[in-house]
C-alpha cells in the first residue's frame, strides 16, 4: 500500500467507527460474563459482612502504610496483615466477584486480541493506563 | 481457543470493529508509513544500528566500563534516528494511530461504565 494509495482507500468514517464500537459495546454488555460481573458487584455492595471485611483489610493497611512504603514490615506485622487480607478474600460475596471478573477478563483479552489482529497495535495496552 | 471464549454475537461485533478501525485514517496512515519505513534500507540500518548500540551500551554499563565517548556516540545515533524523516514519520503516525484507539476505547468504556482496556490487558505485557 503506497500513499497514492489512500485516496482510492474506502476509509471508516468517524460515524462508522463510533456505530461499530457502540455495537461493539451493547453486544458485550448483553453477554453473560458481563451481566454475572455486574450482579456479584451488586452482591458485594449488599454484602454487610463482606464491606466489614474490607474496611478492616483497608483499614490496617492504612495503619501500616509508613512502614509499607519503606517495605519495612515485621513478620509479626505481615501475617497480621496477610490475616486481614485473606479474611476478606474468604468472603463468599469477594471469591464470586472475583471469579466473574476474571471470567469477563478473560472475554475482553479475546476480543482486544482480535481487534490488535487487525488494527496491527495492541490494543490493551495502547488503551490501559499505568503500564510498566 | 479464541472462538471458544466470545460468543457468536461477540466475533460479529469485534470483527466489524476490527474492519472499521483498521481502516480508519490514523491507522491507515500508520501502516502506510509503517510499509514505507520497512522499504527504507537507510531507515532500518539506521534502527538496527541503535538497538545494537544501545544493547551494547548496557553490557557495558553493568560491567562499569561506559565511557564518554560511548555515549557521545549513543546520542549522536539517537539525534540522527530522530531526525530521519521516514522514523519520524512512522512514530509520529504511530503515536496519532494510539491516541485514537484511546479515544474508541473510551467510547467503548463510557458505554459500558468499566474501563474495556483495563479490562483487556494481560498482566506483564506492555
Amino acid at each position: 500500500m503506497s500513499i497514492d494509495t489512500l485516496s482510492h482507500l474506502e476509509l471508516s468514517s468517524p460515524a462508522v467507527v463510533s456505530q461499530a464500537a457502540h455495537d461493539f459495546a451493547a453486544v458485550l454488555a448483553a453477554t453473560e460474563p458481563f451481566t454475572a460481573l455486574e450482579a456479584a458487584s451488586e452482591r458485594l455492595r449488599q454484602d454487610a459482612a463482606a464491606q466489614h471485611a474490607m474496611q478492616a483489610y483497608q483499614a490496617k493497611q492504612q495503619s501500616l502504610q509508613a512502614v509499607l512504603m519503606l517495605n519495612a514490615l515485621s513478620a509479626g506485622e505481615q501475617a497480621e496483615l496477610e490475616h486481614f487480607r485473606e479474611t476478606f478474600l474468604a468472603e463468599p460475596s469477594v471469591t464470586a466477584y472475583l471469579q466473574a471478573e476474571a471470567g469477563l477478563r478473560t472475554m475482553c483479552q479475546a476480543a482486544a486480541d482480535r481487534l490488535s489482529e487487525h488494527v496491527g497495535l495492541n490494543f490493551a495496552s495502547a488503551c490501559s493506563s499505568g503500564c510498566c | 481457543m479464541e472462538d471458544l471464549i466470545l460468543t457468536p454475537d461477540m466475533v460479529t461485533a469485534t470483527e466489524s470493529l476490527g474492519v472499521a478501525l483498521r481502516l480508519a485514517e490514523p491507522v491507515v496512515l500508520y501502516h502506510l508509513a509503517r510499509e514505507t519505513l520497512e522499504a527504507s534500507p537507510e531507515a532500518t540500518a539506521l534502527l538496527k544500528c541503535l538497538s545494537e548500540t544501545q544493547a551494547a551500551v548496557r553490557t557495558r554499563q553493568t560491567r562499569g566500563e561506559v565511557t564518554p565517548e560511548d555515549m557521545a556516540r549513543l546520542r549522536a545515533l539517537q539525534r540522527k534516528v530522530q531526525s530521519n524523516p521516514v522514523i519520524r514519520q512512522y512514530a509520529q503516525t504511530q503515536q496519532a494511530a494510539l491516541g485514537y484507539l484511546r479515544e474508541v476505547n473510551r467510547e467503548i468504556s463510557e458505554l459500558l461504565g468499566m474501563d474495556f482496556g483495563a479490562l483487556a490487558k494481560k498482566p506483564g505485557c506492555c
